[in-house]
């Protein structure tokens, strides 16, 4: 079975890994403007500001848009069609690329409750995903 | 209509929807072709081109527009930067879309064609499914659009960009045999790269 493409974690998102591993889910946020950030940076991209802190994410989130994939863009997702790929709005404002897991993926809707659940890849990526609150 | 076209068979709705589920809800053909093509056009002064045996084709204005890197952060999944750069090229032209005789829409999926409408302004948002219904856009309908037939099934090497522009000139010149929009005299081409983007708009006309 042909793995997925994982992340390689450097810099500026090695802390949102590691807390993945502990199956703790965080964002940036800035102590400038007070707006929240995802994907990790090493600036706001609201207002630019370089201070950045990490915060705990409360993991609620809904969804924008969704897909059901059938067909895998790479062999490592082959077995796993068909899956859910999604952008969701988590309640601390950004937006999300993702999956929704742990249900039928035609039953997914623009809108849905969703929380964060975690899946350990490997002993040492684990990624963050969603499935219905 | 095109004999460089890679699929030249009559396509019905029914045959789209029976067609396997790609990414919902694109259908397998509701997803452009992956092929080898390539294209180039000659740019020059009006001046230098009215000495050239092909009939010459003017820029009447172009724009060009991008909103983001990754799709995850389009700020709005709805509405394409032809929003933008669709604005900057017609106010340059100095034209209306009422003045448009044939469009070339880039078209990488069937979504791709009614957010770019949409976008351009062509019709309102939510209203390109209607827009291009009943025929409208086929050979002899009120909105010529994607004549060569588009990268659903003309071709697609990647860079489909450059045929929406090589096709708006040729059917400007009337070069077009059986799929020529009779008295084309304005003409918009509409690309889209990145992951819906970035969009480059360009109005053409005869001289």
């Amino acid at each position: 079975m042909t793995q997925i493409p994982l992340p390689d974690p450097y810099q500026d998102t090695e802390e949102y890994w590691k807390a993945a591993r502990e199956h703790r889910f965080i964002i940036q946020k800035c102590g400038d403007c007070g707006q929240a950030q995802f994907y990790p940076r090493r600036v706001c991209s609201h207002c630019l500001s370089s201070k950045l802190e990490w915060i705990e994410a409360s993991g609620k989130a809904t969804v924008y848009s969704c897909s059901v994939n059938y067909r895998a863009g790479h062999p490592g997702f082959a077995e796993k069609t068909p899956f859910v790929l999604a952008i969701v709005d988590l309640a601390e404002g950004p937006r999300m690329m993702t999956n929704i897991v742990n249900c039928d993926p035609e039953s997914v809707r623009i809108g849905m409750a969703v929380e964060v659940c975690f899946d350990d890849v490997t002993d040492e990526v684990t990624l963050p995903m969603f499935q219905p609150a | 209509m095109n004999p460089l076209a890679r699929m030249r068979d009559r396509i019905t709705i029914e045959d789209v929807l029976n067609s396997r589920m790609i990414a919902s809800p694109l259908h397998l053909l509701d997803c452009c072709l992956v092929t080898d093509a390539g294209g180039a056009v000659v740019l020059t002064s009006m001046e230098r081109a009215k000495d050239l045996k092909k009939r010459p084709i003017a820029v009447l204005g172009t724009g060009e527009a991008h909103t983001h890197r990754m799709i995850s952060q389009m700020p709005d999944l709805t509405q394409t930067a032809a929003k933008i750069s669709g604005k900057l090229a017609f106010e340059r032209a100095g034209v209306t879309h009422a003045d448009i005789d044939v469009a070339e829409i880039y078209d990488s999926f069937t979504i791709t064609v009614l957010l770019t409408l949409e976008s351009l302004g062509f019709c309102k948002k939510g209203e390109g499914g209607a827009f291009v219904s009943g025929q409208r856009t086929a050979p002899g309908g009120d909105f010529p659009m994607n004549t060569q037939g588009g990268a659903l099934s003309y071709t697609h090497p990647g860079m489909f960009g450059i045929f929406t522009v090589i096709e708006a000139v040729r059917q400007l010149r009337g070069e077009c045999g059986p799929r020529q929009v009779p008295n084309a005299e304005v003409a918009i081409a509409n690309g889209t790269g990145g992951v819906l983007s970035s969009t480059g708009t360009i109005i053409l006309g005869r001289e």
